[in-house]
C-alpha cells in the first residue's frame, strides 16, 4: 500500500493557500443534496457540523452521549495556542509550527502543522465571536499565559474550564444548524461499523443506547471525530466512555492506523489512591508556571513536606534542566517523575508520587493571586484528596492523557478508505510523537472549522458517487456482523465482569507498554495480550438483554476492541526502535536519560493494516520530510 | 420581533412577573389599610369619621372594583401557576431534603399555597363580619359607627385568636413573597439583594404585628 | 486504612415505562477514597457476578465537568457538599453504616430511562431555540475588535460554566429549568456580541422551557444551592427583567 500524503507543492508558507484555490467546489445549491456524517461531537466533530451545516451541505450527528454538549473535550482545562502574538514576545506563525514540529520530537508533517499554526489565529476569533468567554485583562482584551513549556505567552484560557467554554461554543452553533433544520441530531448512537462500497465509505451501522435497536445510515462521505484511545489503559485522566471502537471498526473495514504506540502521559495527576479507582483527574499542565516539583533527597525522609527543609530537597526539573525548569515538555516531567519514584524517592501512601509545591509562589505572588489563576483547580484537588494545596504541596504522578497515534490521514484529513475522514484526536494528527500543551484544541476545532469546509468539498465535488441507501446489501452485512458480535458477548456468560478484563489490560499496558518499553516487556506484551483477549471471550459476563440501555454491553464490546488493539499497540512500539516524544525505549537513551531518536531509520509515519483478527497487521510507511525545520536532539537543558 | 404582551402573560416568566405586580400592589393596599385601621388607637370618632369619608367617596367603588380585580388576579394566576408546576412533576421524591447553601426555602415559601389559600378565606369572613356586618348608626354624627362593631366582634376571645393566627398567615406570605416579587421583576443588584430580603421580612412582620394588634387591643384594653 | 459499610436503598426501573422500585443493596469494604460512583461501580461488579441486572447509571468525565451523572442522593441533588457533581462525591463524607438513599431526577421533561438514568434531551431544545451567537464560521472579526471589561468578561464566565446536568430542574420543586435557561441567557446576553440577539434570544429559550414542560420559578434558590457550578440565582432575575423588555418593548 502505497499511503499518500497529498502534500501540496510550493513554499511552505503557501502551500495551504495554493490546496485552497486548487481544491474543487460544491456550488451553493448542489450542497442540499450532499450527506454527510459526522461521528463524534467533541470539538472536532461539533465543529465540523457547525461549519458544514452553515455551507447547506445535509449533515447528520452522532454521538454516544446523551446530549452532543456531554464529549469529551469538555474536560480540557489548561488553554488553546495561537499564534496571535497579541504579547509581542516573538511569536509567530513560523514560530508555532516550529515549536509543534521540535515539541512533537520530528514525527509530524511540516505541511500539516504550519497549516495548523496558519489557522490557529482564525480560530481565537471565532470563537471570541461565538461567545466563549476567554479571560480578559482589565483593557477589556484577551489574556495570554505562558504554557508547557513554550516560551512566548500565546495560549488563550477561560478559567481553567477552556475545553467546556471551547466546545460549548461549537455546540451552540451546531444547535444552531439543528434549530435551522441543516443538521440532524442522533445522540445515544453507538457507531459500530462502517459501511464500504465500491471501496468508498459510503455509510455506519450504529446502536441506539437507549433501545438497543442497531440502525443505518447512509450517505457521501464519513467524518470520524470520536476522539483518542487513552482508556485502553483503563486509568487514565480520559472520561470513562472514552473509546476507539469506531476507529478499530474503520480499521478493521481497511483503514489504517498509525503510530498506535504514541501515547501521551501527563506529568500532573492526582495519584491513584486505590484499586477502586476509575478514572485520574488531571492537575492542568498550567500549575508547573508557578508549582515547584521536588521530592526528597533522600529516599527514606518520611518526614511531612513542610518540615523538610530546603537544602533536603531535591527540585529534580530545575536541576536537571536549568533553562526550562519545571516547564520541560510532558513526556520529559513525566519520565523524570517515574525516575525519581523507581529510584524510591517518591513520596505519599504509595510511594508513587512526586510534589508539585505552590509555597514560593503563595509567599511572591499572594495566596490571592494563586486562588485566581488555579482557584478551581485547587478545590477540585481538595474534594479528591481531603488535602489543602494552599498549605500542603500536591502530590501528583503522571498518567495516560493523550494519544497521538490514530487512523491515518492524508493532507485533507482522508483516511485510506476513500470518503472516510478523520478529524480531532481521533486521526494521527499533527502531534507527532508527542503534543504540546494546549495544541489539541487547537487542532480538533482547525479541523472542523477550517480545513474540512475545503477539503470535503474537495472530495465530493471530485468524485460524483452513485446514490446508496441503507437497502444496499453492504448495510445488511455489516449489521449482521454487529448484531453477530452483540449476541456473541451475551452469550459467554462466563466469570469476569468487563470491568476486570479492562482492568487487566490496563495495568498490563501501564507495565509493560507504559511511559518507559523495552523489547523484553513489549515482546511480553505481544504475548499475554492475546491471551487476555482469548479469555475474554471465553469468560466474560455480560449482564441484561440487547435490547435496551445495558451500559456493561457497551462496555464489553469497547473492551474487547481494546483488547484487540492493544496488540498493535504493542507491536508498533516494538518495531520503533528509536526513542522519540512519548515513546521511550530503554534500550535508547543517552548516558544521563535522554531519548535518543534513530532520524535515519524512523524518520517515518508507521502505518499499520489490517489482516485479520489474530493475524499479523503490515506495517507501512509513509516517509517524514524535512524541508524546512532540521531535525535536531530536543534539549531543554 | 412584535411586541407580544398576551404571550408574555401566559409565559412562566410573565405569570410570576403578574403574581408579584398583584402581590405587591394588594400589600400596598394593605399598608393604607393598615395606617387607616391604627386611628383605631386614636378614638371612635377619628376612627369613624375616617371610614365615612372613605365611603361617601365615589370613587372609592372604582378603587374596591380595581382592587378585587387585582386580588383575583393575583388568586387565580397563583393557583394557575401552582398546579402547572405540579404538573412539572408528575412523579414525586420518596426523600426530598432542603439543600442548605445558600438556599431561600423556609416553611413560608413553601406553604405560598396554603397561606394563600386560608387569606383567601380569611378574606371573605373579613368583609362579610365588617363591611357587610351590622350597620349601626351613630346617633349623633349619624353616619355609622364601625368602632362599635369593631368592639364587639372583638370581645370575643375566639375571633381575636382567629384574626391573629390569619395576620401571622399573613406575615408568613409575605416573609417569602416580598423579596421573591422583587427577584420575578428582575429587580437585584448584589448590593441591595440582602436589603431587599431583610426589608422583605422586616415589612412582613411589621403587617403582620400591625394588623394582629388591633384586635388584641381592642380585647384587653378598647373594650374596657 | 478504614473501611467502612453503606446500605443504599437504590430507585430500580427497568425501563420507561416499568414501575419502579426501591432496592436495598450492602456496600461492604467501601474505601473513605472512593467516590459515590466508584463504590457504585464495586456495587455493580458484585451483582454482575450474582448474574443480577447492574443499577443503570451515567456518567463520563468523572470530574465534574461533563454534566452526565447526577441523581439524588438522600433527598439532596448531588449530595450534601457545596458545588460538586455527585461524581466528586466521596464516600469519607459518610458515616460508617449509613442508610443512603438514592433517586433519579425527577420531571416531566426528565422521563427516566433506566434507573438512575434519564431523558435530559430538552435541555438540548432550549439550546437549539436560542442558546447561540448566529455567526457563521469564517465571518468573525479579529478576537480584539470588540474589547469586552473584565468584569463583564469574568461575569459571563461565572453563568457559562453551567455543565447542563440537571440538577437545578431536580431540587426545584416546581421542576423548573430557569437557572440551566438563566445561565445561558446570561452568558450570553453579558457579551457585547451576543447583544444583537438578546431579546431574541431570551424570548426563544424561555419559551421553549415552557413548551418542554418545566415549572416556573418560585425564588426559593434550591438550584442555587445544588448547582456543582454554583451559578447564581440573580442570573434568573436578569432573565425575568429581560424577557419582560424583550416582550414589551422589543419590536
Ligand atoms: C483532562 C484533560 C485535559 C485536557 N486539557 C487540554 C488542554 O488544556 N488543551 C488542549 O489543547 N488539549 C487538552 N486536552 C486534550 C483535548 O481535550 C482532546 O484531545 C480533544 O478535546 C479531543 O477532541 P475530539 O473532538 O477529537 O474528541 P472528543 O472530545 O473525545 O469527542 C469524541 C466524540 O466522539 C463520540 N464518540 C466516541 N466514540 C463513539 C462511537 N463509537 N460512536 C459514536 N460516537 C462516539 C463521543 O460521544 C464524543 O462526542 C485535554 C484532555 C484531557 C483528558
Ligand atoms: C393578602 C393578600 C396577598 C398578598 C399581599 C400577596 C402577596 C404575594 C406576593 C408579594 C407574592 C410573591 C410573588 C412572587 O413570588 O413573585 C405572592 C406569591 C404567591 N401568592 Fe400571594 N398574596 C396575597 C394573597 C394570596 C392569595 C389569596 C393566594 C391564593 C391562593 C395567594 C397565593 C400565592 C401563591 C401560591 C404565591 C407563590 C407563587 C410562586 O410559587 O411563586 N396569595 N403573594
Ligand atoms: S461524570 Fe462528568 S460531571 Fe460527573
Amino acid at each position: 500500500m502505497k499511503l499518500e500524503s497529498r502534500i501540496p507543492g510550493g513554499p511552505l508558507a503557501d502551500k495551504w493557500d495554493r490546496h485552497k484555490f486548487e481544491s474543487k467546489l460544491v456550488a451553493p445549491a448542489n450542497r442540499r443534496k450532499f450527506t454527510v456524517i459526522v461521528v463524534g461531537t467533541g470539538l472536532a466533530g461539533a465543529s465540523a457540523s457547525a461549519s458544514l451545516g452553515e455551507l447547506g451541505y445535509r449533515v447528520l450527528t452522532f454521538c454516544i452521549h446523551d446530549s452532543p454538549r456531554r464529549a469529551h473535550s469538555i474536560a480540557a482545562q489548561g488553554g488553546i495556542n495561537a499564534a496571535k502574538n497579541y504579547r509581542n514576545d516573538g511569536d509567530s506563525v513560523y514560530r508555532l509550527f516550529y515549536d509543534t514540529i521540535k515539541g512533537g520530537d520530528y514525527r509530524s508533517r511540516e505541511a500539516n502543522v504550519y497549516r495548523l499554526a496558519q489557522v490557529s489565529v482564525n480560530i481565537i476569533d471565532q470563537c471570541v465571536a461565538q461567545g466563549v468567554p476567554f479571560a480578559r485583562e482589565y483593557g477589556g482584551l484577551l489574556d495570554n499565559r505562558s504554557f508547557g513549556g513554550a516560551q512566548v505567552s500565546r495560549t488563550f484560557y477561560a478559567r481553567g474550564q477552556t475545553g467546556q467554554q471551547l466546545l460549548l461554543g461549537a455546540y451552540q452553533s451546531m444547535m444552531r444548524q439543528v434549530e435551522a433544520g441543516s443538521v440532524t441530531l442522533f445522540p445515544n448512537r453507538e457507531m459500530l461499523d462502517l459501511v464500504v462500497i465500491a471501496d468508498r465509505a459510503r455509510g455506519i451501522v450504529v446502536r441506539d443506547l437507549v433501545t438497543g435497536r442497531l440502525e443505518s445510515y447512509a450517505a457521501d462521505a464519513v467524518l470520524l471525530c470520536t476522539g483518542g484511545y487513552g482508556t485502553a489503559f483503563y486509568l487514565s485522566t480520559n472520561a470513562v466512555n472514552t473509546n476507539v471502537t469506531a476507529a478499530w471498526r474503520c480499521h478493521k473495514r481497511g483503514a489504517v492506523f498509525a503510530n498506535p504506540c504514541f501515547t501521551q502521559i501527563h506529568p500532573t495527576c492526582i495519584p491513584v489512591s486505590g484499586e477502586h479507582q476509575s478514572k485520574l483527574t488531571l492537575m492542568s499542565e498550567s500549575l508547573r508556571n508557578d508549582g515547584r516539583v521536588w521530592v526528597p533527597k533522600d529516599p527514606s525522609d518520611t518526614r511531612p513536606p513542610q518540615q523538610i527543609p530546603e537544602g533536603d530537597r531535591d527540585y529534580y526539573l530545575e536541576r536537571r534542566y536549568p533553562s526550562f525548569g519545571n516547564l520541560v515538555p510532558r513526556d520529559v516531567a513525566s519520565r523524570a517523575a517515574k525516575g525519581v519514584c523507581d529510584e524510591g524517592r517518591g513520596v505519599g501512601e504509595t510511594g508513587l508520587a512526586v510534589y508539585l509545591d505552590f509555597t514560593d509562589a503563595i509567599e511572591r505572588l499572594g495566596a490571592n493571586v494563586i486562588r485566581q489563576r488555579y482557584g478551581n483547580l485547587f478545590d477540585m484537588y481538595q474534594k479528591i484528596t481531603d488535602e489543602n494545596p494552599y498549605r500542603v504541596p500536591m502530590r501528583i504522578y503522571p498518567a495516560v492523557h493523550y494519544t497521538m497515534g490514530g487512523l491515518w490521514v492524508d493532507y485533507n484529513l482522508m483516511s485510506t478508505i476513500p470518503g472516510l475522514h478523520v478529524l480531532g484526536e481521533a486521526n494521527f494528527s499533527d502531534h507527532g510523537a508527542n503534543r504540546l500543551g494546549a495544541s489539541a484544541l487547537m487542532q480538533g476545532l482547525a479541523d472542523g472549522y477550517f480545513v474540512i469546509p475545503y477539503t470535503l468539498p474537495n472530495y465530493l465535488a471530485a468524485a460524483p458517487v452513485p446514490a446508496v441507501t441503507t437497502d444496499h446489501e453492504a448495510f445488511t452485512e455489516a449489521e449482521h456482523a454487529v448484531q453477530a458480535r452483540i449476541d456473541r458477548v451475551l452469550a459467554v456468560r462466563g466469570s469476569k465482569t468487563p470491568r476486570e478484563f479492562h482492568r487487566e489490560l490496563g495495568r498490563l499496558l501501564w507495565d509493560d507498554v507504559g511511559m518507559t518499553r523495552n523489547a523484553e516487556s513489549l515482546s511480553r506484551a505481544l504475548t499475554t495480550i492475546p491471551q487476555l483477549h482469548e479469555q475474554f471471550w471465553q469468560d466474560v459476563r455480560v449482564p441484561g438483554k440487547p435490547n435496551n440501555l445495558n451500559k456493561n454491553l457497551e462496555y464489553a464490546g469497547r473492551v474487547a476492541d481494546y483488547l484487540e488493539f492493544a496488540e498493535v499497540m504493542a507491536r508498533d512500539a516494538l518495531e520503533r526502535r528509536e526513542s522519540c516524544g512519548g515513546h521511550f525505549r530503554e534500550e535508547f537513551q543517552t548516558a544521563d536519560g535522554e531519548a535518543v531518536r534513530n532520524d535515519e531509520r524512523f524518520a517515518h509515519v508507521a502505518a499499520w493494516e489490517f489482516t485479520g483478527v489474530g493475524r499479523a497487521p503490515l506495517r507501512h510507511v509513509e516517509p517524514l520530510v524535512f524541508e524546512f525545520v532540521k531535525p535536531t536532539q530536543r534539549s531543554y537543558k | 420581533m412584535p411586541m407580544r404582551p398576551m404571550k408574555f402573560l401566559s409565559s412562566s416568566v410573565g405569570t410570576k412577573v403578574l403574581i408579584a405586580v398583584t402581590g405587591l400592589a394588594f400589600f400596598l393596599f394593605l399598608i393604607l389599610h393598615l395606617a387607616g385601621n391604627l386611628l383605631i388607637f386614636v378614638g371612635p370618632e377619628a376612627f369613624n369619621s375616617y371610614s365615612h369619608k372613605l365611603v361617601s367617596n365615589p370613587l372609592l367603588l372604582v378603587a374596591e372594583a380595581g382592587l378585587a380585580a387585582i386580588f383575583l388576579l393575583h388568586v387565580v394566576k397563583a393557583v394557575v401557576n401552582f398546579t402547572a408546576n405540579r404538573h412539572a412533576r408528575p412523579v414525586g421524591y420518596a426523600m426530598k431534603r432542603w439543600a442548605r447553601h445558600t438556599s431561600r426555602k423556609s416553611l413560608a415559601s413553601t406553604t405560598m399555597i396554603v397561606s394563600g389559600t386560608i387569606i383567601f378565606g380569611f378574606l371573605i369572613l373579613h368583609l362579610i363580619t365588617f363591611k357587610f356586618g351590622t350597620y349601626y348608626e351613630d346617633p349623633t354624627h349619624h353616619y355609622r359607627d364601625l368602632h362599635r362593631l369593631v368592639l364587639e366582634k372583638f370581645s370575643h376571645p375566639g375571633l381575636v385568636g382567629f384574626y391573629v393566627l390569619c395576620m401571622t398567615i399573613i406575615g408568613l406570605h409575605l416573609r417569602h413573597g416580598l423579596a421573591s416579587a422583587f427577584q420575578s421583576l428582575g429587580i437585584e443588584h448584589p448590593q441591595y439583594n440582602r436589603l431587599i430580603r431583610l426589608g422583605g421580612v422586616v415589612l412582613a412582620l411589621l403587617i403582620a404585628a400591625g394588623f394582629a394588634a388591633i384586635p388584641i387591643w381592642v380585647y384587653f384594653v378598647g373594650t374596657r | 486504612m478504614t473501611k467502612m459499610t453503606v446500605t443504599l436503598r437504590v430507585w430500580r426501573q427497568a425501563g420507561p415505562s416499568a414501575r419502579g422500585r426501591f432496592v436495598e443493596y450492602a456496600a461492604e469494604g467501601v474505601s473513605p477514597d472512593m467516590s459515590f460512583l466508584e463504590m457504585l461501580d464495586v456495587i455493580n461488579e458484585g451483582l454482575i457476578r450474582k448474574g443480577e441486572d447492574p443499577i443503570a447509571f451515567d456518567s463520563d468525565c468523572r470530574e465534574g465537568i461533563c454534566g452526565t451523572c447526577g441523581f439524588l442522593v438522600d433527598g439532596v441533588a448531588h449530595g450534601p457538599d457545596r458545588g460538586t457533581t455527585v461524581c466528586q462525591l466521596y464516600m469519607r463524607r459518610f458515616t460508617d453504616g449509613a442508610t443512603i438513599t438514592v433517586e433519579p431526577w425527577r420531571a416531566r421533561a426528565f422521563p427516566v430511562i433506566k434507573d438512575l438514568v434519564v431523558d435530559r434531551s430538552a435541555f438540548d431544545r432550549i439550546i437549539q431555540a436560542g442558546g447561540y451567537i448566529s455567526v457563521n464560521v469564517g465571518a468573525a472579526p479579529d478576537a480584539h475588535a470588540i474589547p469586552v471589561p473584565k468584569s463583564v468578561a469574568d461575569n459571563a464566565m461565572d453563568a457559562a460554566q453551567c455543565i447542563g446536568c440537571g440538577a437545578c430542574v431536580a431540587a426545584c420543586k416546581n421542576a423548573s429549568a430557569a437557572l440551566f435557561v438563566a445561565a445561558k441567557i446570561t452568558h450570553l446576553n453579558l457579551l457585547p456580541h451576543g447583544e444583537p440577539e438578546q431579546h431574541k434570544r431570551v424570548v426563544a429559550m424561555v419559551d421553549q422551557a415552557d413548551t418542554a414542560g418545566f415549572g416556573s420559578c418560585s425564588n426559593e434558590g434550591e438550584c442555587e444551592a445544588v448547582c456543582p457550578k454554583e451559578i447564581k440565582l440573580s442570573t434568573i432575575a436578569r432573565m425575568n427583567r429581560q424577557y419582560a423588555r424583550a416582550c414589551w418593548f422589543d419590536r
